[in-house]
């Protein structure tokens, strides 16, 4: 016999995301999902995002790694509290992960929700986490390629991040080819040129998170903006 | 290497499927899959087989039918089909998108026996 079902296969996965994206905004949270290649500055950029948010926002950071706690204990001694998902041999992250991970957690203490997804540029994109925004970093050492190599990840993004920036006159890397690139794919995602160690473009990618906080949590917003 | 998180996930439905139908063997499964997906046909496969190893559906056929990606652009509404690393409107030229089509991963059949008729085939 046949049976016609018509069922979207990854319906389990998008069912709980949208739970979680539920308790973040009961929460007062943004959800920020951080997705890249291993070592592009995920995690050095949050050791320096999350301090210069304090102490009228503070954070928290679930972190996805096949093995180790070593990124947890970088943002450790900065987040108000920090899980280490290790996922064995999963390439990416999945929302009951996260969901797991939220039931021990007191969200009210926060304001963001960082996810430091596994270091992939391909798998993270396809699995939801109920995040409210997907950030991408793109590191100058990683080569102008692979926006095109990777459209994808690149097309879901809601702010890139092209980390390293201080390696722009090192290394041969062509930026409006990545320009060029990224407007094939998405027409208005914002690009911030940073870098997290010399501090270029945090200012700004700190006014973005802010705002994104505001657009998604409205008048439930813990903190004051400062005048 | 998203195929194998693709597969058991995939496997899960297949299995709820087969319950509810009472079916004991999966000879078939069928879906469809988002060009936008980007779901390695070979590799879905392999993924496939290792999930269906020692179940009811082992030995089943996979048939994967790609599904072509369809966006309309928000600026002037046209229709189109976007290429996976390149969504600029074939009239305006921007790459501000809504997608129709090419973006999902279904389950459409399973085709297997019930009990009744696997009991008649080994008769």
């Amino acid at each position: 016999m046949k049976v016609n079902v018509i069922k979207n296969v990854l319906q389990a996965n998008d069912i709980i995301a949208a739970k979680n994206r539920k308790v973040f905004k009961e929460a007062g949270l943004l959800g920020i999902n951080i997705i890249s290649s291993p070592g592009s500055g995920k995690t050095t950029l949050l050791e320096k995002t999350i301090p210069t948010l304090m102490p009228e926002q503070k954070s928290i950071v679930l972190v996805g790694d096949l093995e180790t706690t070593r990124d947890a204990d970088r943002v450790a001694p900065y987040a108000e509290e920090v899980v280490q998902i290790n996922t064995g041999m999963s390439c990416h992250l999945y929302a009951n992960q996260i969901a797991e991970s939220l039931t021990e957690l007191e969200l009210n203490k926060a304001d963001f929700l960082f996810i430091e997804n596994v270091g992939n540029m391909v798998c993270p994109g396809e699995f939801d986490l109920g995040e409210n925004v997907k950030v991408i970093l793109l590191s100058i050492p990683e080569g102008d390629d692979k926006v095109a190599k990777y459209p994808t990840i690149f097309r879901a993004a809601d702010m890139v991040l092209l980390t390293k920036i201080d390696l722009l006159g090192v290394l041969n890397f062509d930026l409006d080819r990545v320009m060029e690139d990224l407007r094939k794919l998405n027409e208005n995602v914002p690009v911030i040129k940073m870098s997290s160690l010399a501090g270029e473009g945090m200012e700004e990618w700190l006014g973005w998170l802010k705002e994104q906080r505001n657009k998604s949590i409205g008048n439930q917003a813990k903190f004051i903006t400062p005048e | 290497m998203h195929e194998m998180s693709i597969a058991s996930a995939l496997m899960d439905q297949i299995m709820e499927t087969a319950k509810l139908n009472n079916l004991v063997k999966v000879e078939e499964v069928e879906i469809q899959a988002g060009l936008l997906k980007q779901v390695v046909p070979d590799v879905m496969q392999a993924a496939f087989e290792a999930v269906i190893s020692g179940t009811i559906v082992e030995g089943a056929r996979l048939k994967i039918i790609e599904v072509k990606a369809e966006a309309r652009c928000l600026s002037c509404g046209q229709v189109f089909e976007p290429k996976v690393d390149n969504f600029l409107c074939s009239v305006c030229n921007k790459a501000d998108v809504e997608i129709i089509k090419g973006n999902e991963i279904i389950l459409k059949s399973l085709t297997g026996k019930n009990l009744e008729e696997e009991d008649k085939n080994e008769s």
